[in-house]
């Protein structure tokens, strides 16, 4: 039961991020919204392709027809579409943010920030078109073909500079452990992205070391720098949101640490077609950063102990909150992936595809969601176009989690006991995940209506200070004018 | 009430009580930090096969792999079977019963079980005429189909042979196969029965 107080302070208002300084921002304000807005577009065209590609797993009939529309190229385009569409951008947005905010200074460079920004999106929508043309590289989560990876890479590149050059400019002098997170983030997704293009894509290794590649790539941009981007959002917002003191920042060194040293080698299934010290170091590390993942429920217990309740009653909270069980759900999974590698195929099923679920939306997404959620009503100066959008989207994401990645993980399990039963056929084994798999579509489909709430809510918001910008500026005109008729 | 995202100049005291210590890391964190790296040296030492790129997947070091490796010096028995069925089994039989007509048996045969340096000579050189095998007149001719395998393979199939379908015979080994090739050189006549009768 909620406290009569706890309701009227509720309604009273929750805690707002302060608009800070007017230089800080006005120069933020229209580089976010460039990310966020495009971002928030990629995520419902994202998620639609996904909802497409979710039906034909067990509907193959469905919409077989046009080629540009076949399992292959949806399934691509949507996984493409939501890491490089929207984490991607809302992450480097929130990050340059945070570097803005917590150094006390003016971005630097808001233009060039803009104009990468732009140049992302463009990259992204040259890469959705070469993967729906069928012109996709067929490696996961570097779908893009090679002249869209480029592009994306130079937006990314003008944004990192600019985060980077934010930094070194900051007024406070102390870093807090957020802007660590975040600059590492920077330069780990400049080095992951490129040194894959370019041993992928552009000057293509041999035969097996492709595969080690790209799960390498994987491995580093969910695990590390999805860490590094998310953990470093919540580090800053969670406590002030709460209403505590932030700090902790010996625990949130040991989970840095940690991430970045043994993060780096996890990826690699351990019945993957590599010399086996590959998958054998794998293991070890997906082992060893579980400790990170327990550092960052240390954290998170420090920060709200006795004070859980006000997650609950903050909209904002509540995609923060769930969005770190869902880093800690996803965690765990990993690590029994990986231990049970050798006996249970557990990452051969769809336990793989459940754990990712977690990682990059339930993790990652529900991370942004909740930021952009505190963050964009001080950019702009008014509230969100709708705040009943705003808690329903919270519970179409939580639903739509619950109902993708339980089904999915369940029916991995399923799959992986049934795997080992000699006299079961595989076709008769993938048959069995089929009651699964429709329970998922339910998932991608209540997703897909929270991220078009989210959508609606952001250019509803955006539209709201533009008309209002242009009001403005018509009623000056005006007054001008008439001035200067009652003048002459 | 809006919430300041600059830290504050000095630590706040309103005398709020902070019911948590401040950040610090949890002794048991670093315990369990040793204890998985503990493990994890020793996982590595058991499955990743000390960074050798040759050693894959199942197998865990080099000395695991050379164990699974085909045997180089003695008979293969297995070897054996596998030469038999592509070369002899089409007239002597997969069962080794032989064929009416075609090819006497080679089960319980006498010229099988007999000395190892008479029954080499008739896959090296290939047997003529009339011979008597477990009682039975044969008169046919069988060409030099063992002349083209080597002496490990041909060591290999006789061993087959002498072992296989109830045969209780000694195995042959390369060396004698060797030393007959060698004994009878460049010799292309097919042998006879007679003539083979002399060999001991």
């Amino acid at each position: 039961m909620v406290s009569p107080e706890a309701k009227a302070k509720a309604a009273a208002g929750a805690p707002a991020i302060d608009a800070g300084s007017a230089e800080e921002t006005v120069s933020c304000r229209w580089p976010l919204l460039v990310l966020f807005l495009g971002a928030a577009g990629w995520l419902v065209a994202g998620s639609l392709l996904g909802l497409l590609a979710s039906i034909k797993f067990h509907s193959p009939m469905f919409l077989a027809e046009p080629a540009w529309l076949t399992y292959g190229r949806v399934k691509a385009a949507s996984a493409a579409l939501l890491v490089y569409g929207f984490c991607v951008p809302t992450a480097l947005g929130v990050g340059l943010w945070l570097m803005s905010r917590l150094g006390r200074v003016a971005l630097a460079g808001p233009v060039v920030a803009g104009f990468g920004g732009g140049l992302l999106h463009a990259g992204v929508a040259v890469g959705l078109v070469g993967v729906l043309r069928g012109d996709g590289t067929g490696f996961l989560h570097l779908e893009f073909p090679a002249g869209a990876a480029g592009l994306v890479f130079l937006g990314y590149l003008l944004l990192g500079t600019v985060g980077v050059l934010t930094l070194y400019r900051r007024r406070e002098a102390r870093m807090e452990a957020a802007q660590w997170f975040v600059l590492a983030g920077l330069f780990w997704f400049g080095w992951i992205y490129s040194t894959a293009n370019l041993c992928l894509l552009v000057f293509p290794v041999r035969g097996v070391a492709q595969a080690a590649i790209n799960y390498w790539h994987t491995g580093n941009l969910l695990g590390v720098w999805m860490g590094l981007m998310g953990l470093g959002t919540v580090f800053a917002l969670l406590p002030r949101l709460a209403g505590r003191e932030p700090g902790r920042e010996y625990v949130a060194m040991f989970v840095f640490w940690v991430l970045l040293l043994f993060g780096s080698w996890t990826g690699i299934p351990a019945t993957a077609p590599l010399p086996a010290w590959m998958p054998a170091l794998s293991t070890v590390g997906t082992v060893l950063s579980g400790l990170g993942v327990l550092g960052v429920a240390v954290i998170v217990h420090q920060t709200l102990a006795g004070r859980y309740g006000s997650v609950w009653r903050d909209e904002r909270l509540r995609f923060l909150g769930l969005g770190v069980a869902a880093y800690v759900v996803g965690g765990v999974m990993q690590v029994v992936e990986a231990l049970s590698g050798r006996s249970w195929m557990l990452h051969f099923t769809w336990f793989t595809a459940a754990r990712e679920w977690m990682q990059v939306y339930g993790y990652l997404a529900l991370v942004m969601f909740g930021t952009v959620y505190a963050i964009v009503p001080a950019l702009v100066g008014v509230d969100w176009w709708s705040r009943r959008f705003l808690r329903l989207h919270f519970w179409l994401a939580g639903a739509g989690l619950l109902f993708v990645a339980a089904p999915l993980a369940a029916g991995g399990v399923v799959e992986a006991a049934r795997l080992l039963n000699p006299a079961l056929g595989f076709v008769e084994v993938s048959r069995g995940t089929l009651m699964f798999l429709r329970l998922s579509t339910i998932g991608e489909l209540l997703i897909l209506a929270g991220n078009g709430l989210f959508f609606v809510n952001l250019a509803g918001t955006v539209a709201g200070i533009c008309r209002r910008a242009l009001a403005d500026a018509l009623r000056r005109w005006g007054a001008e004018t008439t001035g200067e008729g009652a003048a002459a | 009430m809006s919430v300041e995202m600059r830290r504050p100049a000095q630590p706040a005291t309103e005398g709020r009580e902070e019911p948590t210590p401040q950040g610090a890391v949890p002794m048991w964190l670093f315990i369990l930090l040793f204890v998985a790296l503990f493990w994890g040296m020793n996982y590595f030492d058991r499955h990743g096969a000390w960074f050798n790129g040759r050693v894959y997947a199942p197998y865990r070091s080099l000395a695991e792999l050379q164990m699974h490796q085909p045997p180089t010096g003695g008979i293969n028995l297995e070897r054996g079977r596998a030469v038999y069925e592509s070369v002899c089994a089409l007239c002597h039989g997969v069962d080794g019963k032989g064929k009416p007509g075609q090819a006497p048996p080679l089960a319980g045969a006498e010229w099988v079980l007999g000395p190892v340096n008479r029954l080499v000579r008739i896959p090296l050189a290939g047997l003529t005429g009339p011979i008597e095998v477990n009682g039975q007149q044969w008169n046919l001719a069988m060409p030099a189909m063992g002349a083209a395998l080597s002496d490990e393979d041909l060591a290999a199939v006789l061993s087959y042979m002498r072992t296989s379908w109830g045969n209780k015979g000694t195995e042959v080994t390369a060396e004698q196969v060797g030393a007959v090739r060698k004994e009878i050189g460049n010799r292309t006549q097919p042998f006879t029965a007679a003539e083979l009768l002399t060999v001991q």
